[in-house]
Parts: structure tokens; sequence; C-alpha cells
């Protein structure tokens, strides 16, 4: 560490360093001399006191001599290169915004038993921070997705940047850097400094530079980024997913975890533990390949732990490595293989695939849903005891009868599911007189949008109108929650044939949940009573549409069916990931909801007070209150608070929210996608050598050897006084 | 002048400092100060002083030996008073005076020679006024002067003589001094030391057996031990390179001297405690006095005590 000095000329002034040396010397020589006959008596005092003084002599002469050299090294301003990891530009001035990254893959441990990478960055930044000029501006943006800016305008009060810098945690979301450099560009769009620059600490983690453009914009502020990271291995639990276990008996259940290795070593015997509702019930082992995945399938039983309740906790965790967060994941099993279904076929074949109801019964017997399903005629049903079923399903019946009517506006009325599916043999008339109490809206005309394949439209020889398909799903119905954004399994359906309803004014409890293209209703949703109803305008079998043998009918109908029957959604309802937003359900009777963050905070929601969000929702079939602050990952329990002062505990709508997978891969940023690696000029160059001033320290010694020299003299003084 | 007060129920006096005793002409007249100033008052003293032979006054009878009629007294207080003496027979004294060099260091005032030739002088005067034989010995590390003990009339005059023209030089040995003294003192005598004991060759041990050795041959001893004020506070206050004074003598100290203060002060005490306990052992009369006090209290002192002791 070389030493330079800014006025060297003034360590001329060193050759001071030897005044207190020469005053000494010359004032040995200057001594008067005195014959005394009582030497004896003198070399006595001398030696008992001669090792204390002489002591005292040298440290005073030291202490001198240190105050004479350091005053003329500390005017000639030394200073020291340091080695820095700080980039050069940081020494300009400039209006700069420091880009923190928070995202979850920095709350792993930087080495075993040491501190989390997060303490680094945020170290780093503050060592950044305090080496930027004095008269720069700066404002901290955190990264991770949907999280403020803790400063979100160029500020020069350092202690202001500091404090939030300090206060700052790091938080369970996943990085997005593209909008974080968005904002940090907005926010330097108005500085008033020419030179502008965004510093990135992170760990350089690849997920969350997606949004992010490689190219630094014309004009546009440079980005330099300072890397905390470095290469580190992980194995997580990317998926978990509940599902029936026959095997096991009629309340089997097999959780099945997907394990990722990240890492380029093997991971021998990985433990892994499952828990439902909290108690450890099995414990297991997988080995896993090197970049490769696994699947541990766990098989258990609920009912031993079930107490009455039908959803439930499961979660599965893994030998701990230096990222913890991803080694535990939950999911919510919802038990609704108890529900009763009676299925209506009101247009029977003997070919059973030619059969009105052979594909909704498909779809709601597959995939382990559990249904319980009793198909009959319309003719058996008045004689049917329909309260013992969750949902009726009403399959292109002709004409249902004043006793089915009556038998049905009872089951609805009194809590019941009723979905009804038109066809062919659809008496609309029977039906809008009949059924009016029921049906969301009054059946109009049979619409026919393009001919069904392989059979020519009537009278004409060739029909060239293309098929109706559905519009852009709204995903706020909880009915359709579960799909994907785009429809995917829906949007590919094509309806030929479709019954068009009357129009009716806006209705509380109505709310339309499928259209068609056209605008037409497609599945119409509406409460009756304390029931609900659903309208299909088309048919559940392939004779006025394909929708039967697309991906989607099949969710879209199980999921018809639990919401019919009052049941929660399926596993990707009730299981977020950290930053998503969740709906949950208000009851009649609820006047607030409580929902038990997984760190034990409670947050509670009033729907009165989202009236505007409240109002939204009812419009589609049912009251809720949307819960955001899912940040961490772990079990939000939900109670809700009744006018009467019950509390009950809202288990149907408890979820889970578990970490994005994303976070989990450990895979660095390619270097082409770096954007301080672009031509972005000298700004982005690190400075290998950082200037460290010394005189402040000099000055501070010179000043204690002072006070030294000072209570040095005074005791000496204070002795010879006593003396 | 002092005045100080008398301790011990002893008179106050009125005695000159030596420095004041210095001025005057002769040594003559600075012993007639001192026994003057060592006796003025003393008549009004219940507890009488005592000379070597001297009693105590009193008032004159018919049939009363008028030479020892108290001329000074009848001139104060017109009265008649006779001296009375306890022992008429005559008392031989020696007077052994140190003038090596270490005894001519001064300051100010004067050195602890001259202090040791006015209390001898003193003494001397004192003696030869009652008619006492006052001997003579000036030495440094051999007898460089000797007055054997006379009462004849011109004796007290040559004593005083030798007093007033010792100088100091040559290196201290009192231990042969006494030895000598041993030699010459064949009958009873009063042997009077005055020194500084810096610097004795012979230490404690060696000068306390001489001293022994005098007391047992029937000798009354007194040692007069003298010292400077510089030698017992050491009060200077600047850097300061001491050297010794006594021939052959190389010692140097370059030293602050205000940092050795306390620690010389202390040792000074205690080199007086070690001759003073070496003294009360030989059974030797030991008196300590600085060159700033008067020597006529020193000497009012020393008959006061030694009558104190004969009664």
């Amino acid at each position: 560490m070389p030493l330079h000095f800014v006025a060297p000329s003034v360590l001329l002034g060193l050759l001071a360093a030897a005044l207190p040396w020469l005053i000494h010397r010359i004032g040995r020589r200057r001594a008067r001399p005195v014959a005394f006959p009582a030497m004896e008596l003198l070399l006595r005092a001398e030696r008992e006191v001669s090792a204390r003084r002489r002591l005292r002599e040298v440290l005073l002469l030291l202490l001198r001599t240190l105050v004479a050299a350091a005053l003329p090294l500390a005017f000639a301003r030394p200073f020291a290169e340091i080695r820095s990891d700080l980039p050069a530009a940081a020494a300009r001035s400039q209006s700069a915004v420091i880009v923190l990254d928070d995202s979850a893959s920095l709350r792993r441990l930087a080495a075993a038993g040491g501190e989390p990478v997060f303490q680094l960055a945020r170290a780093r930044a503050r060592a950044l921070l305090e080496s930027l000029s004095g008269d720069s501006d700066v404002a901290l943006v955190l990264a991770s997705e949907g999280t403020p800016a803790p400063v979100a305008e160029p500020s020069n009060d350092r202690g202001r940047v500091l404090g939030a810098l300090d206060a700052a945690v790091c938080s369970a979301r996943v990085a997005d850097f593209g909008g974080a450099l968005r904002r940090a560009t907005q926010i330097l769009a108005g500085s008033p400094h020419a030179d502008r620059v965004i510093y990135v600490v992170t760990d350089l983690q690849a997920a969350g530079w997606e949004g992010a453009a490689p190219e630094r914009a014309a004009g546009g502020p440079a980005v330099i980024i300072l890397d905390v990271g470095g290469a580190w291995d992980n194995r997580a639990i990317v998926a978990l997913s509940a599902e029936p276990a026959p095997e096991q008996g009629a309340e089997g259940l097999a959780v099945v975890a997907e394990i990722v290795n990240f890492s380029d070593e093997p991971a021998h015997k990985l433990g892994l533990t499952l828990r439902l509702d909290g108690a450890d019930v099995a414990r297991g082992f997988v080995d896993l390949p090197p970049r490769g995945r696994a699947r541990k399938r766990f098989l258990s039983t609920l009912h031993t732990l079930m107490g009455g309740g039908t959803a439930h906790d499961a979660e599965v965790e893994i030998d701990h490595d230096l990222f913890t967060l991803d080694d535990r994941r939950r999911a919510r099993v919802e038990v609704s293989r108890g529900l009763r279904v009676l299925v209506v076929d009101g247009d029977p074949r003997t070919v059973r695939t030619e059969d009105e109801t052979f594909f909704l019964e498909a779809a709601l017997r597959s995939g382990g849903a559990g249904f319980s399903i009793t198909t009959g005629l319309p003719d058996e049903l008045p004689a049917t005891t329909l309260s013992g079923y969750a949902a009726v399903f009403l399959a292109n019946v002709a004409k249902p009868s004043e006793e089915l009517a009556e038998a049905l506006t009872r089951y609805v009325e009194g809590g019941g599911g009723l979905f009804i599916s038109v066809g062919d043999r659809v008496d609309v008339d029977a039906w809008n007189q009949r059924m009016k109490a029921l049906l969301p809206q009054p059946l109009g005309l049979k619409r026919t949008a393009a001919a069904v394949p392989g059979r020519a439209p009537e009278g004409e020889t060739v029909d060239l109108r293309p098929a109706e398909r559905l519009a852009p799903l709204d995903r706020r119905h909880p009915l359709l929650a579960g799909f994907p954004a785009k429809g995917d399994g829906l949007a590919s359906a094509r309806f030929f044939q479709f019954m068009l309803m009357e129009p009716v004014p806006d209705a509380p409890g109505r709310s339309v949940v499928l259209r068609y293209e056209n605008g037409a209703p497609a599945l119409v949703a509406s409460d009756v009573g304390r029931g609900r109803v659903l309208l299909l305008t088309t048919t559940v079998d392939r004779e006025w549409t394909d929708l039967p043998i697309r991906p989607g009918f099949l969710p879209l109908m199980q999921e018809a069916a639990r919401f019919l029957a009052g049941a929660p959604g399926s596993d990707s309802v009730s299981a977020l990931t950290v930053g998503q937003r969740r709906e949950i359900g208000v009851g009649a009777e609820d006047t607030r909801i409580e929902i038990v963050k997984a760190d034990g905070q409670s947050r509670w929601l009033t729907p009165e007070s989202r009236q505007a969000a409240a109002r939204a929702a009812e419009a589609h079939g049912r009251r809720t209150v949307t819960f955001a602050e899912t940040d961490e990952p772990g079990l939000y329990r939900v109670r809700a608070s009744r006018a009467d002062g019950t509390v009950v505990e809202r288990a149907s709508e408890s979820f889970v929210v578990n970490l994005d997978p994303a976070e989990s891969n450990p895979a660095r940023l390619a270097d082409d996608r770096r954007p301080d690696r672009a031509p972005a000029g000298a700004a982005a160059a690190a400075a290998p050598k950082r200037r460290l001033e010394l005189w402040h320290f000099l000055s501070a010694a010179v000043l204690l050897a002072v006070l030294a020299e000072s209570l040095l003299t005074l005791r000496l003084r204070r002795g010879r006084v006593k003396a | 002048m002092s005045d100080a007060a008398g301790e011990d129920g002893r008179p106050a006096t009125l005695a000159l400092d030596p420095t004041d005793l210095a001025r005057l002409a002769s040594m003559s007249l600075r012993a007639r100060v001192i026994v003057e100033g060592a006796f003025a008052g003393m008549h009004h003293n219940p507890h009488a002083g005592t000379s070597i032979e001297f009693a105590e006054h009193k008032e004159y009878a018919p049939g009363d030996d008028l030479r020892h009629m108290d001329w000074k007294a009848v001139a104060r207080v017109e009265r008649y008073y006779i001296k009375r003496f306890e022992d008429e027979t005559e008392m031989r004294t020696f007077l052994l005076v140190d003038a090596s060099a270490s005894m001519g260091y001064k300051r100010s005032g004067v050195s602890k020679l001259e202090y040791a030739s006015y209390l001898a002088a003193a003494l001397g005067y004192l003696l030869a006024q009652q008619g006492d034989p006052a001997g003579l010995i000036v030495f440094d590390e051999r007898t460089r002067q000797y007055l054997p003990p006379r009462t004849r009339g011109g004796h007290i005059r040559d004593l005083l003589l030798a007093l007033e023209g010792a100088y100091a030089a040559g290196r201290t040995q009192p231990g042969r001094a006494l030895a000598h003294v041993g030699e010459l003192a064949d009958r009873r005598s009063l042997i009077v030391l005055m020194t500084d004991l810096l610097d004795a060759p012979e230490g404690a041990d060696g000068l306390g057996n001489r001293l022994r050795q005098l007391r047992s041959r029937g000798h009354d001893v007194a040692l007069f031990h003298l010292l400077d004020p510089d030698e017992v506070e050491l009060p200077f206050d600047e850097l300061t390179e001491f050297a010794g004074v006594e021939p052959d003598d190389a010692r140097r100290l370059l030293v602050d001297p205000r940092d050795l203060a306390a620690s010389f002060a202390r040792e000074s005490l205690a080199l007086r405690e070690r001759w003073r306990l070496a003294c009360l052992e030989a059974g030797v009369e030991y008196r300590f006095a600085t060159t700033a006090t008067p020597p006529a209290e020193v000497l009012r002192s020393f008959l006061f005590d030694r009558g104190r002791a004969r009664r």
C-alpha cells in the first residue's frame, strides 16, 4: 500500500522532529555545575527514582518527537491507494440509483454458519453509498417484484438513504430487474446531473433479468453491477401436489414432491419429511443425479387427521442446504371425495359414447376428483331425495315437470347446486315457464354458428362459417381462477350451436362466467336462495360443440361441481406463490375476515371497507375480499367474524404460499445478458484502487500525543510540588 | 537575629544568624556574641542551664569569692550575684573540627567549616572564661593542626586564630582524628567532634566503634553533625550537574533536582537517623544542626541539656 502526499514539500518540516531531542541535549549542556558534598545521598536518591524518571523522560521525548513529526506529516496530506471493489464512477459527482437485490435467493447463507448474502449486498451498497462524492444525489430501489422503492427520488440526504438501506429487509419474492431498472431510469430522468448511473447490487441470479434489456438505451443511464454472489449449489422442492390414493383406501392420499438438484454433484439419500397439519407422518429418501430432478410420492391416510374438516395442510421438507427457503413446500389438500353428484341424462343413448352425459361423467370421475356420481333419468328425479346431493347436473332435459321444477327449486333454495346444460331436446317455453325461478336468464333461440363437422347444414351444401369460440377468460371468478391466464384448454373449443338468452336487467347474484366471442353468454351463474345455479348454453356432449374433448372441459366441470357444492377450489387456487393475490370468499353473515399470516401476524379485511371491490366481486357471483400481503411462504389461515360476535375458522378458505421456483435456480446471468457489459462507455470500468485519506488519523494522533504530553507533564509537576 | 521561642521550657534567646555572625570582624567577637546569646535570659529560668562547670547564681553574701562575681548580672539587674560551680576540678576539652573539602560547601550563608569554627570558638571562649583548658584539632584525612588544651592567657587567642585560619581541603577521616585524640587524652576529657559525616570511610559502624572506645576510657564525647540546608532538602530548581567535592571523587550526576528532592530528603533523614542511633549505642551525645541555625541556639541547647543531665 504505497503512501502518497498532496504537498510533499511540507515534509521538510519533518526535520522538526529532531527539535525535542536537540532541546534535550542543549538543556543538558546548559545544566548548572554544582560541586556537591552529599553525592552519596544524591546517587542513592537517583537510584531510587531513576527507572521511573528515565521512563517518563523517554516517554516525554517520544511524545514530543511524535507531535513534531506528525504535524508536518498531517500538513503534507498523506493518502494511500488501496485496492477497492467499488467502481471508479462512484467518486464522480452524479445522480445515482442503487438497485438492491432483495429477492428470495439472497436469503441463502454465503457459507455454512455465515451470514445471509443479503447482508453482504447491503454492506456493499452501504460502502458504495459512503464512497459516492458528497454532492451526488442518490435514490434507493429494491429489485423484488412489487416492492416499493424506499427512496423514490434522488436525495442528497445521505443519512436518509443510509437509514432506508439499513431498514431494508430481504423479501421472499422473485426479482424483477426489468421493472427495477425502468423505475431507476424514470427516477434519473428528472435529475439535474449529467452523469447518471444505476448501481445494481445483486447476486446475478439469472432469474429476474428476463424483463431487463441487455443493451443500454441511447442517452440512458449507465448500469454498473456489483456482484455479491457467486456459484452456489442448491436443492429445492419445486412442486408439490396432493392426489387421492385409492390403493390406500377411501381416505388414501398421495403427496408428490418434485425435487430438483441444481448442483453438479449428485445427492444421495436426500432426506424428505412429510407433514400433514404440522405433524410428521412420513420420512423418505431420494437420490438426485447432478442437474437432475426426482419425484417422491408419499402415501398416507387422511382420516386420522381430518378432524371433520375438508381442507388440510400438507408440507414436504428436504434436508437443508445453504438456501433453506426452498427446502420446504406446502399444499392444501381438499377432501372433496365426499361430494355426491346427481347427473340427470336428458338424452340417453344405447351407445355409451353417444350418451348425453358420457363426457360429463367421465370428467367428474377422472383425475381422482373423488366425486360420487349417480346417474338418473328425468322421470326418476322427483322420487329421489335431492338433499343428499351436493350438486345436480341436468343435461339436455327436454321438459321439466311441475314436480321436478318444484323439487329442484326447494333443493336449490335450501343450498343445493344445479347445473343446466341445453341441447336439441330442450323445450324452451316449458323451461322458461316452469324453471323461471331457477334459470339465471330465460332461454332464447338456438343459434347455429357453423355446421357441425361431418354434418352438412340442412338445405346447404357447404357451410363456410367459422364456429364460435370463447372470449378471453375473466379469471376473477373463482370457478376460473385455476385456469391459465390465456384460457389454455378452453380457448381452442369450438361452438357450432348454442342457445341465446333473453336479455334481463342486471341482478345481484347473477354473473356471466364465460362468453362467446360474439358476446353471448356461454356460462351464467346465479344465486338462488342459499344455493347456486350454473347454466351452460350449449351441450355437454359433442352435439353442438367440441368442448367435451378439449382439455379445459374436465377442470371446468370439476370446478363447476365444487362451485355448486360450495366446496373450495382445487389446489392450484389455494396454493399461491409469494406476491400473488388471494380472493377470499365472504359469507353472507361475515362482517370481517381475519387472515393469520405465516409469521403469526393477523390482518383484518372488512368487506364494507372495500365496497367497490366487493361489488365487483358480487358481479361474479359471490362476495370476496382481496388479500395481497402474501409476502412470506407458509400457511395463511382464514377466520371470519360474524355479526353475532362469533369467530369461525374458514379452513376451506385458508391457503398456502410457496416460494417461486425460479428463485431456487442458482444459474447466473450470462455475460451477454448483463447490462453492464454493453458498450456503455467509461462509466462501467471498475477502478482497482481507491484513495484513503490519512491526515485525519495523523491529526487525531497529534491531538492524542499533545494530550498525553500535557497529562504527563502535569503529573510530573504535581509530583515535584508534593516533594 | 533570631528570637525563636524556647522549647522544652528553655528560655527564648536572642541569637545572631550565622550570616550575621560572619559579618563580625573577628572570631573572638563571634565567640563572645554566641556565648552571650546562649546565656541571654538563662537567669530567668528556674532550671538554670549550666556551662561545663557553671551551676547557678546566688546572691552575694560577705565572704564569697569576688572572682566569681557576675558583673554582667550586676550591670543588668543592679544586684550582686555569685556564680556557683559544681565541680571545681579542671575539665580538659578537645575540640575536633573537620576541615575536609566537603565542609567547605556553601551556596548561601556560611559553610559547615565556618559554622563548626564558630561553635568551637564559642565553646573555647566559654571554657577559657571558666579557666578550663581547651584544645583544638583541625583535621581532614589527617590532623592538620593541633593545639593542646591549656589555660594560659594567650591560648584562647591562638585557638581562635587557628579556627579563623582553617580552610576546607582534603578527604575526611574523622576516625583517624578520634584515634589521635584518644592518644592525646591521657585523663578524663570532653571530646567535641564537629563534622558533616559525609563520605566518612569508616562508616557509622567504624566510627561508632571509635566513639565507643573513647567512652569506655571515661571520656565524655559529643558529636555535632553539621549539614548545609542543601544537604537536607536539595532545594535546587533547575537542571544541575552535580560533582563530588573531595579529591579523587569523580562522581558526576546530571539531573533535574526536582525529580530527586523527595527521595533525597528521605536519604538525608536516614543518614542522620543512622548516626543518631550509632551515637546512642556508643553513649555519645548526638547533636544535629544545619548551617542556617543560629550557633547560639545550638550552644545553649547543648549546655542546657548537659546541665540538666548532671542534675
